[in-house]
């Protein structure tokens, strides 16, 4: 037995107080004057040493009720056997980032020595013993179930491969405490890991485990820290029109490395394109600007290189895919008269850095037979009414995946209808028309900057806004809103398409936005983003998700199984990962390895996507062994070999009495309150 | 609504026996409905017929005249009735629980009486304390003055040594020779047997005798939260009492002692009445009255 808090035993010199009232303290009384003694006796037994016997009881629950109070914060426990080494539960945790591909120092990579490690512990275990092997990488996966077969296990083992993801010791953490609510008996879990400082979540407490899991450390690898360049970063076009303008720009990072001169090679579809020396500073970063991605027209596969000479050869490149094509068209509905419109739009479609989209005007009336789906996306621009054919083919276009800009303008007709978005403005702002107190304008007060719209649109917000339209924006997203809560730029899904609504002009009357440098921002984000450009580039790590199809509604749901709807992708082992039924109905799917993806999306467009593995995996730092001895629960516990034992490791386990101290505690509460009401309560005589 | 002033603790404020005494018979009588100057002796009773021998002086002529008949007229109260108090003053009696003693009880019980007794009725109120010894003697008188002499004898009368029947009643005899209402307030802490046996000798000159029994209301029903020294007052002899005794055997003893004081006084022709501290006062006074009227 023993105590948690053995300082708070110190209370049991409270006992004194108790033993001073009832047995040291002098019974003074104060003599009462009567008129006669007449009727009086002595009270032989009202002696003090009659009162000590008498009170007995109430003193000794008075000590007992110290004595477990001052227990109670000591926090006693109690070592006993722990059940048989059989019925003890052999949990075998095998890392399989992507930091265990690097070299464990002599033959072959960590996760070998890993797996021999793991193969070890399996055998020494007991025959009748339940062992379970689990992969740790960005998620944890279970191999297999409890099982005694050892040929199970050491085949469960043997067969995990080596990953790409970020693993992580507060996921490991998460599912060891949903298992111990389900699993009472004693958990041995041995972590057989490289023990990277980055695989530790934020907060440490994440990373604690359940009473009843026992953990045992085993680092594999080289407990110093070992040198590692890598390419941390590539900044690509998803995109480009113009070979010539393109850039690529790569971040060479090194960690716990020296000053060196790196050659950095930029390749595409195989063929090493352009090469560059670096000099990356001791333990730090380096940039290497590429200027001009000569690439033929459609997907390209692209890598950035270095020569590493490093232990660690799989973050040595970092791929990327570029599409070339010639620039997608965008159709401008304008009205006749509005001449400004398609001036402003136009100039900042083309000032956007990849210029790839080339700007339509157009009339509503010459628009009748035009079909939308030739056009990156339509823009509605202060269009009063547009032909019923045209509308149809738009909403057409918008169910299949298309997408339509809408600007309201001042147009009173919109008051009944907006085209394609299906409300109706409700009412006008006319900042401008506001009483001298106001300043004559409004600037938006809120946007939501995780939209892909405007984003990195900075400075939007140093608009001024001379009049917006009212707009219930009902079940749609609204991307921002003006400074007196009315909405902006509002986002409405309509089947696999989009529907963004602009509830001002692009006119420089109703605001002068066009004017303002975020114009052009905004207009590049939205074309990438009406375009489905923004959908498929970007940087893209594994273990993240790809959209396949929109969000299902019951109306896309119907639709989809009218039309079939499927996604196909293919893998960068060449294989379809998805099912067929899975391909039907599947919103996302999570890329798990690093390659290429070749992804055709529910609303028809093609994508490639190159998925890199987490940069932070590049860092091979381990963790201190005081932090390991630690999390291992033993602070004391002396580290043998690779591997950090936990004390409770020696068969003994620990029942905490605290819950049982309590209790007694309540029960002596409870009789002394009794006993003592019922010894020292007013005698009174009742008539 | 005068009626409150007989509670011993609204009379506890009032300073003066006299507006002490006038307070409680003011509201005693205004309780019985009737006039406050009733008059005992006024009242016509009956007519007798005239036998030889009798006073030619109660003679109804006007009757004579009329019927020619000769009938004495009878009225209540030919005479008035003496009232001696005979005032415990010993140390017992300065016991209280509460605000009142058992003295200061006392004190205005008998204030109450004389005022009474020469205020309303004109008996001549006379007044004895005493203790172990005859300390005060008033003679009962009618004079003028006489109330205040009274009260003024009540005001010094302090408790002081012991209580002893034996001694002062002897001389009661002598004090005690015409008939008349003779009121003994005590604690009367002392066996029955020799209380009764001490005072049944003044009933022989046909005097009322009337033994006013006074206590706190906490001797009869004590509380004790522990075990206590008690101090007599009378004797400073030191006591240690334990609850359980005073809950079960002093109760038994006490109303033992109660029950035995009640039955030896009746059975001695003497009147008892119990009286507590904490009861207003208009038990002694109807008591009083009706005497009054019974020994007319």
């Amino acid at each position: 037995m023993g105590f948690l808090a053995p300082w708070f035993l110190g209370g049991l010199l409270a006992v004194g107080l108790p033993v001073f009232v009832h047995l040291l303290r002098k019974q003074t009384t104060v003599p009462r004057l009567v008129s006669s003694l007449m009727f009086f006796e002595q009270g032989t037994q009202s002696s003090v040493r009659h009162r000590r016997l008498r009170y007995l009881l109430l003193f000794a629950l008075r000590v007992a009720l110290v004595i477990l109070l001052a227990l109670a914060f000591a926090r006693p426990f109690f070592r006993h056997k722990t059940a048989a080494a059989s019925d003890k539960l052999l949990l075998v945790v095998v890392d399989d980032s992507f930091s265990m591909n690097a070299s464990a120092g002599g033959p072959g990579t960590k996760l070998d020595e890993a797996k021999r490690g793991a193969l070890a512990v399996l055998s020494h275990k007991a025959a009748s013993q339940k062992a379970q092997v689990i992969a740790l990488g960005g998620e944890m996966r279970l191999l297999t179930q409890p099982v005694v077969d050892f040929g199970q296990l050491r085949a469960a083992v043997e067969g995990i491969e080596p990953g790409d993801g970020h693993g992580t010791f507060g996921e490991l953490a998460r599912g060891m405490r949903a298992m111990a609510e389900t699993v009472h008996t004693p958990v041995e879990l041995d972590l057989f890991s490289d023990m990277q400082e980055a695989n530790m979540p934020g907060n440490f407490a994440d990373m604690v485990m359940p009473g009843n899991v026992a953990l045992v450390l085993h680092r594999v690898g080289a407990a110093s820290p070992v040198p590692n360049w890598n390419v941390e970063n590539v900044q690509a076009p998803g995109q480009l029109v113009d070979t010539k303008k393109a850039r690529v720009i790569a971040v060479i990072a090194g960690h716990e490395t020296p000053a060196a001169t790196r050659t950095v090679s930029l390749v595409v579809n195989g063929n090493v394109v352009a090469a560059k020396k670096v000099d990356v500073p001791a333990n730090g970063r380096a940039t290497v600007m590429f200027e001009g991605l000569d690439v033929p027209y459609g997907e390209s596969r692209c890598v950035v290189r270095i020569d590493s000479a490093d232990g660690f050869t799989a973050d040595d490149a970092r791929i990327f895919a570029v599409k070339r094509a010639d620039p997608e068209r965008v159709l401008f509905v304008h009205q006749a008269s509005d001449s400004r419109s398609p001036l402003y739009f136009g100039a900042a479609l083309a000032a956007a850095g990849e210029a790839s989209f080339v700007l339509q005007p157009i009339t509503p009336e010459q628009a009748s037979d035009i079909d939308p789906s030739k056009y990156a996306f339509v823009v509605l621009s202060d269009v009063p009414s547009v032909p019923s054919i045209l509308e149809n083919a738009l909403l057409r276009n918008v169910n299949d995946g298309g997408s339509v800009l809408v600007a309201t303008g001042m147009s009173e007709s919109h008051r009944e209808h907006i085209p394609v978005y299906g409300g109706s403005v409700q009412d006008g702002h006319f900042y401008a028309r506001g009483s001298l107190a106001d300043e004559g304008f409004s600037t938006v007060g809120q946007a939501d900057a995780s939209h892909p719209a405007i984003k990195d649109a900075r400075g939007f917000e140093g608009a001024k806004f001379f009049y917006a339209a009212a707009v219930d924006p009902g079940k749609a997203r609204v991307v921002a809103r003006l400074a007196d809560g009315s909405p902006l730029v509002v986002d409405k899904q309509i089947g696999e398409g989009h529907v963004l609504l602009f509830a001002s002009g692009f006119d420089n009357l109703t605001n002068d936005l066009p004017l303002n440098p975020a114009f052009v921002a905004f207009v590049d984000q939205t074309a990438r983003y009406l375009s489905g450009e923004e959908r498929v580039s970007g940087a893209r790590v594994v273990d993240s998700f790809v959209q396949l199809r929109n969000p299902v509604n019951e109306e896309s749901a119907v639709a989809n199984k009218e039309t079939g709807a499927t996604v196909d992708i293919i893998g960068p082992d060449w294989k379809r990962p998805l099912s067929l039924r899975e391909a039907a109905v599947a919103e996302s799917f999570q890329l798990a390895r690093a390659g290429f993806y070749q992804v055709r999306f529910a609303n028809g467009r093609d994508a490639l996507i190159a998925v890199n593995p987490d940069p932070r995996e590049s860092d091979l730092a381990v963790i201190p062994d005081d932090v390991l001895k630690l999390w291992s629960g033993s602070p004391g516990a002396e580290t043998a070999g690779d591997s950090i034992q936990a004390e409770v490791q020696d068969g003994r386990g620990v029942s905490n009495l605290w819950w049982w101290v309590m209790l007694l505690l309540m029960i002596a509460a409870v009789a002394e309150s009794i006993l003592a009401s019922r010894y020292l309560g007013t005698q009174r005589e009742q008539p | 609504m005068l009626q409150r002033f007989l509670d011993p603790a609204v009379l506890h404020g009032i300073s003066g026996l006299d507006l002490v005494a006038k307070t409680v018979v003011d509201g005693f009588v205004a309780g019985l409905h009737r006039s406050p100057d009733l008059g005992f002796s006024l009242e016509f009773a009956e007519y007798r017929a005239y036998s030889p021998g009798d006073d030619l002086r109660h003679v109804d002529w006007n009757l004579f005249a009329r019927t020619e008949r000769c009938y004495l007229k009878r009225y209540r109260g030919e005479t008035n009735t003496q009232l001696t108090v005979l005032l415990d003053a010993s140390n017992s009696m300065k016991y209280g629980s509460g605000a009142v003693t058992k003295m200061d009880y006392a004190r205005y019980v008998a204030a109450s009486l004389f005022y009474l007794s020469i205020h309303n009725q004109h008996d001549p109120a006379g007044l004895i304390v005493f203790d172990d010894e005859v300390r005060d003697y008033i003679r009962p008188s009618t004079r003028q003055g006489q109330l205040y002499r009274l009260l003024a004898g009540l005001e010094q009368a302090e408790p002081a040594a012991r209580t002893d029947f034996g001694k002062p009643l002897k001389h009661f005899q002598e004090f005690l020779r015409k008939r008349g209402i003779v009121l003994v307030i005590s604690d009367f802490y002392e066996q029955p047997e020799a209380i009764v046996k001490a005072i049944e000798p003044l009933r022989f000159h046909g005097s009322e005798v009337v033994l006013l029994h006074v206590l706190d209301a906490k001797e009869i029903y004590p509380e004790m939260r522990g075990p206590a020294i008690f101090v007599d007052l009378e004797t400073d002899q030191k006591l240690e009492v334990i609850p359980d005794y005073v809950k079960t055997q002093y109760r038994a003893k006490m109303d033992d002692h109660l029950e035995q004081m009640k039955e030896r006084a009746q059975a001695a022709g003497l009147g008892y009445h119990l009286l507590t501290t904490d009861k207003p006062l208009d038990r002694a006074l109807t008591e009083y009255l009706s005497l009054r009227q019974g020994g007319r």
